[in-house]
Protein backbone atom coordinates (compact mmCIF):
# COMPACT_ATOMS: atom_id res chain seq x y z
CA UNK A 1 0.00 0.00 0.00
CA UNK A 2 1.50 3.33 -1.07
CA UNK A 3 1.37 6.05 1.61
CA UNK A 4 -0.38 9.32 0.86
CA UNK A 5 0.56 12.72 2.30
CA UNK A 6 -1.59 15.83 2.52
CA UNK A 7 -0.57 18.96 0.59
CA UNK A 8 -2.35 22.03 -0.74
CA UNK A 9 -2.99 22.75 -4.41
CA UNK A 10 -3.08 26.44 -5.32
CA UNK A 11 -4.93 27.25 -8.55
CA UNK A 12 -4.81 30.68 -10.17
CA UNK A 13 -6.70 31.73 -13.31
CA UNK A 14 -5.49 35.01 -14.80
CA UNK A 15 -4.32 36.79 -17.93
CA UNK A 16 -1.07 35.52 -19.45
CA UNK A 17 0.54 38.94 -19.07
CA UNK A 18 0.81 38.16 -15.34
CA UNK A 19 2.76 34.94 -15.89
CA UNK A 20 6.21 36.47 -15.45
CA UNK A 21 5.17 38.25 -12.24
CA UNK A 22 3.67 35.10 -10.74
CA UNK A 23 6.77 33.06 -11.56
CA UNK A 24 8.94 35.75 -9.92
CA UNK A 25 6.73 35.59 -6.84
CA UNK A 26 6.97 31.78 -6.67
CA UNK A 27 10.75 31.97 -6.82
CA UNK A 28 10.86 34.73 -4.22
CA UNK A 29 8.68 32.92 -1.69
CA UNK A 30 9.90 29.44 -2.52
CA UNK A 31 7.79 26.78 -4.17
CA UNK A 32 8.99 23.42 -5.44
CA UNK A 33 7.58 23.92 -8.92
CA UNK A 34 4.58 25.11 -10.90
CA UNK A 35 2.56 24.13 -13.96
CA UNK A 36 1.02 26.62 -16.35
CA UNK A 37 -1.71 25.78 -18.86
CA UNK A 38 -3.28 28.08 -21.42
CA UNK A 39 -7.00 28.51 -20.99
CA UNK A 40 -10.01 30.35 -22.30
CA UNK A 41 -13.25 31.30 -20.68
CA UNK A 42 -15.52 34.12 -19.67
CA UNK A 43 -16.24 35.89 -16.42
CA UNK A 44 -18.59 38.46 -14.93
CA UNK A 45 -16.42 41.33 -16.18
CA UNK A 46 -17.09 40.10 -19.72
CA UNK A 47 -13.54 39.81 -20.98
CA UNK A 48 -12.35 36.42 -22.00
CA UNK A 49 -9.31 35.10 -23.70
CA UNK A 50 -9.08 35.03 -27.46
CA UNK A 51 -8.49 31.98 -29.57
CA UNK A 52 -6.10 34.06 -31.64
CA UNK A 53 -3.31 33.95 -29.08
CA UNK A 54 -3.71 37.66 -28.35
CA UNK A 55 -4.75 38.24 -24.78
CA UNK A 56 -4.87 34.62 -23.60
CA UNK A 57 -5.70 33.31 -20.16
CA UNK A 58 -3.65 30.87 -18.12
CA UNK A 59 -4.26 28.47 -15.26
CA UNK A 60 -1.36 28.21 -12.83
CA UNK A 61 -1.10 25.19 -10.53
CA UNK A 62 1.23 24.89 -7.58
CA UNK A 63 1.39 22.10 -4.99
CA UNK A 64 2.92 23.26 -1.71
CA UNK A 65 2.87 22.64 2.03
CA UNK A 66 0.25 24.64 3.93
CA UNK A 67 3.01 26.43 5.90
CA UNK A 68 4.22 28.19 2.72
CA UNK A 69 0.78 29.16 1.48
CA UNK A 70 0.05 32.30 3.53
CA UNK A 71 2.88 34.50 2.27
CA UNK A 72 1.99 33.67 -1.34
CA UNK A 73 -1.69 34.40 -0.76
CA UNK A 74 -0.77 37.79 0.75
CA UNK A 75 1.22 38.64 -2.36
CA UNK A 76 -1.68 37.57 -4.60
CA UNK A 77 -4.06 39.67 -2.53
CA UNK A 78 -1.85 42.73 -3.09
CA UNK A 79 -2.10 42.15 -6.84
CA UNK A 80 -5.89 41.86 -6.65
CA UNK A 81 -6.07 45.12 -4.66
CA UNK A 82 -4.05 46.82 -7.41
CA UNK A 83 -6.84 45.87 -9.83
CA UNK A 84 -5.53 42.68 -11.44
CA UNK A 85 -8.14 40.02 -12.14
CA UNK A 86 -7.12 36.74 -10.56
CA UNK A 87 -9.38 33.84 -9.66
CA UNK A 88 -7.74 31.91 -6.82
CA UNK A 89 -8.87 28.69 -5.20
CA UNK A 90 -7.14 26.16 -3.01
CA UNK A 91 -7.87 22.49 -2.67
CA UNK A 92 -6.62 19.61 -0.56
CA UNK A 93 -4.64 17.06 -2.47
CA UNK A 94 -2.70 13.94 -1.59
CA UNK A 95 0.75 13.16 -2.92
CA UNK A 96 3.04 10.17 -2.73
CA UNK A 97 6.35 12.08 -2.68
CA UNK A 98 6.08 14.80 0.01
CA UNK A 99 9.86 15.50 -0.02
CA UNK A 100 9.54 16.84 -3.54
CA UNK A 101 7.33 19.70 -2.36
CA UNK A 102 9.68 20.73 0.43
CA UNK A 103 12.38 21.73 -2.09
CA UNK A 104 12.47 25.11 -3.83
CA UNK A 105 13.28 26.08 -7.41
CA UNK A 106 16.66 27.81 -7.62
CA UNK B 1 -13.45 56.55 -52.60
CA UNK B 2 -12.29 53.75 -54.81
CA UNK B 3 -14.72 50.89 -54.25
CA UNK B 4 -12.47 48.39 -56.00
CA UNK B 5 -10.26 48.57 -52.88
CA UNK B 6 -12.91 46.56 -51.06
CA UNK B 7 -12.38 43.76 -53.56
CA UNK B 8 -8.78 43.20 -52.55
CA UNK B 9 -8.39 39.47 -51.75
CA UNK B 10 -6.95 40.34 -48.31
CA UNK B 11 -9.96 42.53 -47.42
CA UNK B 12 -12.37 39.93 -48.81
CA UNK B 13 -10.75 37.26 -46.60
CA UNK B 14 -11.14 39.59 -43.63
CA UNK B 15 -14.86 39.81 -44.47
CA UNK B 16 -15.00 36.02 -44.81
CA UNK B 17 -13.55 35.69 -41.31
CA UNK B 18 -16.22 38.04 -39.95
CA UNK B 19 -18.98 36.15 -41.78
CA UNK B 20 -17.67 32.75 -40.62
CA UNK B 21 -17.94 33.94 -37.06
CA UNK B 22 -21.35 35.58 -37.48
CA UNK B 23 -22.91 32.45 -39.01
CA UNK B 24 -21.35 30.48 -36.12
CA UNK B 25 -19.24 28.29 -38.41
CA UNK B 26 -17.17 25.65 -36.62
CA UNK B 27 -14.08 26.97 -38.44
CA UNK B 28 -11.20 27.38 -35.98
CA UNK B 29 -7.61 28.39 -36.57
CA UNK B 30 -4.83 27.00 -34.38
CA UNK B 31 -4.61 29.22 -31.27
CA UNK B 32 -1.35 31.00 -32.08
CA UNK B 33 -1.77 31.22 -35.87
CA UNK B 34 -2.30 35.00 -36.02
CA UNK B 35 0.80 35.51 -33.88
CA UNK B 36 2.91 33.21 -36.09
CA UNK B 37 1.66 34.88 -39.25
CA UNK B 38 2.30 38.36 -37.87
CA UNK B 39 5.90 37.36 -37.10
CA UNK B 40 6.29 36.20 -40.72
CA UNK B 41 4.68 39.38 -42.08
CA UNK B 42 6.89 41.67 -39.96
CA UNK B 43 9.96 39.65 -40.93
CA UNK B 44 9.17 39.79 -44.65
CA UNK B 45 8.30 43.50 -44.65
CA UNK B 46 11.36 44.22 -42.47
CA UNK B 47 13.77 42.39 -44.82
CA UNK B 48 12.24 44.07 -47.82
CA UNK B 49 12.23 47.51 -46.20
CA UNK B 50 15.76 47.17 -44.81
CA UNK B 51 17.06 46.28 -48.26
CA UNK B 52 15.44 49.41 -49.71
CA UNK B 53 16.42 51.61 -46.77
CA UNK B 54 20.10 50.76 -47.20
CA UNK B 55 19.90 52.96 -50.28
CA UNK B 56 17.86 55.66 -48.50
CA UNK B 57 18.65 59.20 -47.41
CA UNK B 58 19.79 59.29 -43.76
CA UNK B 59 18.43 62.82 -43.21
CA UNK B 60 14.89 61.85 -44.28
CA UNK B 61 15.13 58.64 -42.23
CA UNK B 62 16.09 60.71 -39.18
CA UNK B 63 13.23 63.19 -39.80
CA UNK B 64 10.81 60.26 -40.11
CA UNK B 65 11.94 58.92 -36.74
CA UNK B 66 11.44 62.33 -35.09
CA UNK B 67 7.94 62.64 -36.57
CA UNK B 68 7.11 59.07 -35.55
CA UNK B 69 8.07 59.97 -31.97
CA UNK B 70 6.01 63.16 -32.07
CA UNK B 71 2.97 61.24 -33.37
CA UNK B 72 3.52 58.44 -30.84
CA UNK B 73 3.57 60.90 -27.95
CA UNK B 74 0.90 63.35 -29.18
CA UNK B 75 -1.86 60.98 -30.37
CA UNK B 76 -2.48 59.29 -26.99
CA UNK B 77 -2.67 62.70 -25.30
CA UNK B 78 -5.29 63.86 -27.85
CA UNK B 79 -7.19 60.59 -27.33
CA UNK B 80 -7.00 60.89 -23.55
CA UNK B 81 -8.32 64.47 -23.51
CA UNK B 82 -11.17 63.52 -25.88
CA UNK B 83 -12.13 60.48 -23.78
CA UNK B 84 -12.01 62.37 -20.48
CA UNK B 85 -14.17 65.10 -22.07
CA UNK B 86 -16.89 62.52 -22.89
CA UNK B 87 -17.17 61.71 -19.15
CA UNK B 88 -18.17 58.19 -20.17
CA UNK B 89 -15.05 56.40 -18.92
CA UNK B 90 -12.84 56.68 -15.88
CA UNK B 91 -9.50 58.50 -16.38
CA UNK B 92 -7.70 55.17 -15.98
CA UNK B 93 -9.77 53.58 -18.76
CA UNK B 94 -9.09 56.70 -20.84
CA UNK B 95 -5.32 56.32 -20.28
CA UNK B 96 -5.33 52.63 -21.26
CA UNK B 97 -7.52 53.16 -24.33
CA UNK B 98 -5.58 56.16 -25.62
CA UNK B 99 -2.25 54.29 -25.36
CA UNK B 100 -3.63 51.87 -27.98
CA UNK B 101 -4.32 54.73 -30.38
CA UNK B 102 -0.82 56.18 -30.16
CA UNK B 103 0.70 52.82 -31.00
CA UNK B 104 0.22 51.11 -34.36
CA UNK B 105 -1.27 48.02 -35.94
CA UNK B 106 1.10 46.23 -38.27
CA UNK B 107 -1.89 44.33 -39.74
CA UNK B 108 -3.52 47.58 -40.86
CA UNK B 109 -0.20 48.88 -42.23
CA UNK B 110 0.36 45.70 -44.27
CA UNK B 111 -3.18 45.84 -45.63
CA UNK B 112 -2.42 49.42 -46.72
CA UNK B 113 0.70 48.17 -48.51
CA UNK B 114 -1.38 45.48 -50.25
CA UNK B 115 -3.83 48.24 -51.26
CA UNK B 116 -1.03 50.39 -52.74
CA UNK B 117 0.56 47.42 -54.54
CA UNK B 118 -2.80 46.52 -56.00
CA UNK B 119 -3.19 50.00 -57.47
CA UNK B 120 0.51 50.05 -58.51
CA UNK B 121 1.12 53.18 -56.42
CA UNK B 122 4.73 53.88 -55.42
CA UNK B 123 5.51 54.62 -51.78
CA UNK B 124 8.57 55.51 -49.69
CA UNK B 125 9.99 52.89 -47.30
CA UNK B 126 10.52 55.42 -44.48
CA UNK B 127 7.04 54.78 -42.98
CA UNK B 128 8.37 51.30 -42.19
CA UNK B 129 10.91 52.78 -39.75
CA UNK B 130 8.07 54.88 -38.35
CA UNK B 131 6.05 51.66 -37.83
CA UNK B 132 8.89 50.24 -35.71
CA UNK B 133 9.41 53.49 -33.79
CA UNK B 134 5.72 54.07 -33.08
CA UNK B 135 5.14 50.70 -31.36
CA UNK B 136 6.53 51.88 -28.02
CA UNK B 137 6.22 55.61 -27.12
CA UNK B 138 2.44 55.38 -26.65
CA UNK B 139 2.92 52.73 -23.98
CA UNK B 140 5.11 55.16 -22.05
CA UNK B 141 2.54 57.95 -22.48
CA UNK B 142 -0.21 55.53 -21.36
CA UNK B 143 1.76 54.76 -18.18
CA UNK B 144 2.30 58.46 -17.46
CA UNK B 145 -1.36 59.31 -18.11
CA UNK B 146 -2.42 56.44 -15.84
CA UNK B 147 -0.10 57.71 -13.08
CA UNK B 148 -1.61 61.17 -13.45
CA UNK B 149 -5.15 59.71 -13.43
CA UNK B 150 -4.40 57.79 -10.22
CA UNK B 151 -3.23 60.97 -8.51
CA UNK B 152 -6.32 62.86 -9.71
CA UNK B 153 -8.59 60.09 -8.42
CA UNK B 154 -6.73 59.93 -5.10
CA UNK B 155 -7.02 63.71 -4.68
CA UNK B 156 -10.74 63.52 -5.49
CA UNK B 157 -11.18 60.91 -2.79
CA UNK B 158 -9.92 63.34 -0.18
CA UNK B 159 -6.20 62.91 -0.46
CA UNK B 160 -6.21 59.22 0.30
CA UNK B 161 -2.73 57.93 -0.29
CA UNK B 162 -2.58 55.41 -3.09
CA UNK B 163 -1.55 51.99 -1.91
CA UNK B 164 1.96 51.58 -3.19
CA UNK B 165 3.57 48.25 -3.58
CA UNK B 166 7.25 48.31 -2.75
CA UNK B 167 8.03 47.02 -6.21
CA UNK B 168 6.21 49.79 -8.08
CA UNK B 169 9.34 51.62 -9.21
CA UNK B 170 10.84 48.37 -10.43
CA UNK B 171 7.55 47.64 -12.22
CA UNK B 172 7.79 50.91 -14.13
CA UNK B 173 11.35 50.12 -15.21
CA UNK B 174 10.33 46.63 -16.32
CA UNK B 175 7.42 48.11 -18.20
CA UNK B 176 9.67 50.53 -20.07
CA UNK B 177 12.03 47.70 -20.95
CA UNK B 178 9.09 45.62 -22.19
CA UNK B 179 7.78 48.57 -24.22
CA UNK B 180 11.03 48.91 -26.15
CA UNK B 181 11.92 45.23 -26.47
CA UNK B 182 8.52 43.83 -27.36
CA UNK B 183 8.47 41.05 -29.94
CA UNK B 184 7.18 43.06 -32.91
CA UNK B 185 9.85 45.74 -32.46
CA UNK B 186 12.65 43.14 -32.25
CA UNK B 187 11.41 41.22 -35.32
CA UNK B 188 10.88 44.35 -37.40
CA UNK B 189 14.08 46.23 -36.53
CA UNK B 190 16.17 43.02 -36.58
CA UNK B 191 14.85 42.06 -40.03
CA UNK B 192 15.42 45.59 -41.32
CA UNK B 193 19.05 45.47 -40.20
CA UNK B 194 19.51 42.01 -41.77
CA UNK B 195 17.87 43.27 -44.99
CA UNK B 196 20.18 46.29 -45.04
CA UNK B 197 23.49 44.47 -44.46
CA UNK B 198 22.87 41.10 -46.17
CA UNK B 199 24.48 40.30 -49.52
CA UNK B 200 22.06 41.16 -52.39
CA UNK B 201 22.62 37.70 -53.89
CA UNK B 202 21.47 36.14 -50.63
CA UNK B 203 18.45 38.40 -50.60
CA UNK B 204 17.55 37.26 -54.13
CA UNK B 205 17.31 33.69 -52.85
CA UNK B 206 14.82 34.87 -50.22
CA UNK B 207 12.55 36.39 -52.86
CA UNK B 208 10.04 33.48 -52.89
CA UNK B 209 9.79 33.79 -49.09
CA UNK B 210 9.51 37.55 -48.71
CA UNK B 211 7.74 38.50 -51.96
CA UNK B 212 5.96 35.63 -53.69
CA UNK B 213 3.99 34.23 -50.77
CA UNK B 214 3.55 37.51 -48.88
CA UNK B 215 0.04 38.37 -50.13
CA UNK B 216 -1.21 34.83 -49.54
CA UNK B 217 -0.01 34.91 -45.94
CA UNK B 218 -1.57 38.35 -45.48
CA UNK B 219 -4.91 36.88 -46.68
CA UNK B 220 -4.63 34.06 -44.16
CA UNK B 221 -3.71 36.52 -41.39
CA UNK B 222 -6.67 38.79 -42.17
CA UNK B 223 -8.98 35.76 -42.44
CA UNK B 224 -8.02 34.87 -38.85
CA UNK B 225 -8.21 38.50 -37.72
CA UNK B 226 -11.71 38.80 -39.22
CA UNK B 227 -12.84 36.02 -36.88
CA UNK B 228 -11.11 37.64 -33.91
CA UNK B 229 -12.64 41.04 -34.71
CA UNK B 230 -16.13 39.55 -35.13
CA UNK B 231 -15.86 37.97 -31.69
CA UNK B 232 -15.13 41.39 -30.25
CA UNK B 233 -18.05 43.00 -32.07
CA UNK B 234 -20.25 40.95 -29.71
CA UNK B 235 -18.96 43.12 -26.85
CA UNK B 236 -20.21 46.22 -28.64
CA UNK B 237 -23.16 46.67 -26.24
CA UNK B 238 -20.88 46.71 -23.23
CA UNK B 239 -18.73 49.44 -24.75
CA UNK B 240 -21.61 51.84 -25.43
CA UNK B 241 -22.29 54.19 -28.29
CA UNK B 242 -19.96 57.01 -27.18
CA UNK B 243 -16.91 54.77 -26.90
CA UNK B 244 -17.82 52.99 -30.14
CA UNK B 245 -17.96 56.41 -31.82
CA UNK B 246 -14.49 57.15 -30.39
CA UNK B 247 -13.27 53.96 -32.14
CA UNK B 248 -14.23 55.53 -35.47
CA UNK B 249 -13.53 59.22 -34.83
CA UNK B 250 -10.08 58.77 -33.27
CA UNK B 251 -8.62 56.93 -36.31
CA UNK B 252 -10.01 59.67 -38.53
CA UNK B 253 -8.31 62.34 -36.40
CA UNK B 254 -5.06 60.33 -36.29
CA UNK B 255 -5.36 59.63 -40.02
CA UNK B 256 -5.73 63.31 -40.92
CA UNK B 257 -2.78 64.29 -38.70
CA UNK B 258 -0.70 61.41 -40.11
CA UNK B 259 -1.43 62.25 -43.75
CA UNK B 260 -0.66 65.92 -43.03
CA UNK B 261 2.70 65.00 -41.47
CA UNK B 262 3.50 62.65 -44.36
CA UNK B 263 2.51 65.11 -47.06
CA UNK B 264 3.67 68.43 -45.63
CA UNK B 265 6.35 67.75 -43.03
CA UNK B 266 8.08 64.81 -44.67
CA UNK B 267 7.26 65.64 -48.32
CA UNK B 268 6.30 62.07 -49.13
CA UNK B 269 4.46 60.99 -52.26
CA UNK B 270 0.74 60.08 -52.14
CA UNK B 271 1.60 56.46 -51.22
CA UNK B 272 4.03 57.46 -48.46
CA UNK B 273 1.70 60.11 -46.99
CA UNK B 274 -1.15 57.58 -46.98
CA UNK B 275 1.02 55.11 -45.06
CA UNK B 276 1.85 57.75 -42.42
CA UNK B 277 -1.90 58.42 -42.23
CA UNK B 278 -2.51 54.71 -41.63
CA UNK B 279 0.11 54.75 -38.85
CA UNK B 280 -1.64 57.71 -37.21
CA UNK B 281 -5.04 56.06 -37.58
CA UNK B 282 -4.33 52.52 -36.46
CA UNK B 283 -4.61 51.18 -32.93
CA UNK B 284 -2.39 48.49 -31.46
CA UNK B 285 -3.75 45.08 -30.50
CA UNK B 286 -0.53 43.10 -29.98
CA UNK B 287 1.97 45.18 -28.01
CA UNK B 288 -0.21 47.52 -25.96
CA UNK B 289 -2.96 45.29 -24.45
CA UNK B 290 -0.60 43.13 -22.34
CA UNK B 291 1.35 46.24 -21.30
CA UNK B 292 -1.86 47.95 -20.16
CA UNK B 293 -3.07 44.78 -18.43
CA UNK B 294 0.05 44.89 -16.30
CA UNK B 295 0.45 48.63 -15.84
CA UNK B 296 -3.17 49.75 -15.61
CA UNK B 297 -4.97 46.72 -14.14
CA UNK B 298 -7.80 48.98 -12.95
CA UNK B 299 -8.83 49.69 -16.56
CA UNK B 300 -11.43 47.41 -18.14
CA UNK B 301 -9.72 45.31 -20.87
CA UNK B 302 -12.94 44.76 -22.80
CA UNK B 303 -13.05 48.50 -23.51
CA UNK B 304 -9.66 48.74 -25.18
CA UNK B 305 -9.74 45.32 -26.84
CA UNK B 306 -13.20 45.83 -28.30
CA UNK B 307 -12.28 49.30 -29.52
CA UNK B 308 -8.97 48.40 -31.14
CA UNK B 309 -9.84 44.92 -32.49
CA UNK B 310 -13.61 45.06 -32.91
CA UNK B 311 -14.13 48.60 -34.16
CA UNK B 312 -10.98 50.48 -35.25
CA UNK B 313 -9.21 47.59 -37.02
CA UNK B 314 -12.18 46.64 -39.26
CA UNK B 315 -12.97 50.32 -39.83
CA UNK B 316 -9.43 51.05 -41.02
CA UNK B 317 -9.15 47.91 -43.18
CA UNK B 318 -12.47 48.42 -44.95
CA UNK B 319 -13.16 52.17 -44.95
CA UNK B 320 -10.15 53.98 -43.50
CA UNK B 321 -7.41 52.97 -45.96
CA UNK B 322 -9.19 54.21 -49.13
CA UNK B 323 -10.21 57.33 -47.18
CA UNK B 324 -6.60 58.14 -46.18
CA UNK B 325 -5.61 57.52 -49.79
CA UNK B 326 -8.14 60.10 -50.95
CA UNK B 327 -6.91 62.51 -48.28
CA UNK B 328 -3.28 61.98 -49.30
CA UNK B 329 -4.18 62.68 -52.94
CA UNK B 330 -5.78 65.97 -51.84
CA UNK B 331 -2.87 66.99 -49.59
CA UNK B 332 0.11 66.01 -51.73
CA UNK B 333 0.61 68.67 -54.33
Amino acid sequence: MVSLYAEKLLNIICNDSLEEKLVCMFKKYGVSGYTILTARGEGPSGHFSDMSGFDANIVVKVILPESRMQVILESIERKIKKGHHLTVYISDVQVITPDKFEKTIR
Amino acid sequence: MNLSSLLLPAVLFFALGVIARLIKSDLRFPPDLAKVLSIYLLMAIGLHGGYELAKADIAIAFQSIIWALILGFALPIIGYLALVATRKVSPLDAAAISAHYGSVSAGTFLTAIAYLDNLSIQYETYPLIMLAVMESPAIVVGLLLAAKARHTLAAREGGVKIAKDSGEKGDFKDMLRDAFTNGSVVVLIGSMIIGAIAEPSGMDKLKPFIDDIFMGVLCLFLFDMGMVAARRIGDFKQVGIVLAAFGVVMPLVGGVIGVYVGANMLDFSVGGAMLVGVLGASASYIAVPPAMRLAVPEANPSFYLTLSLGITFPFNVIIGIPLYHGLAKAMVL
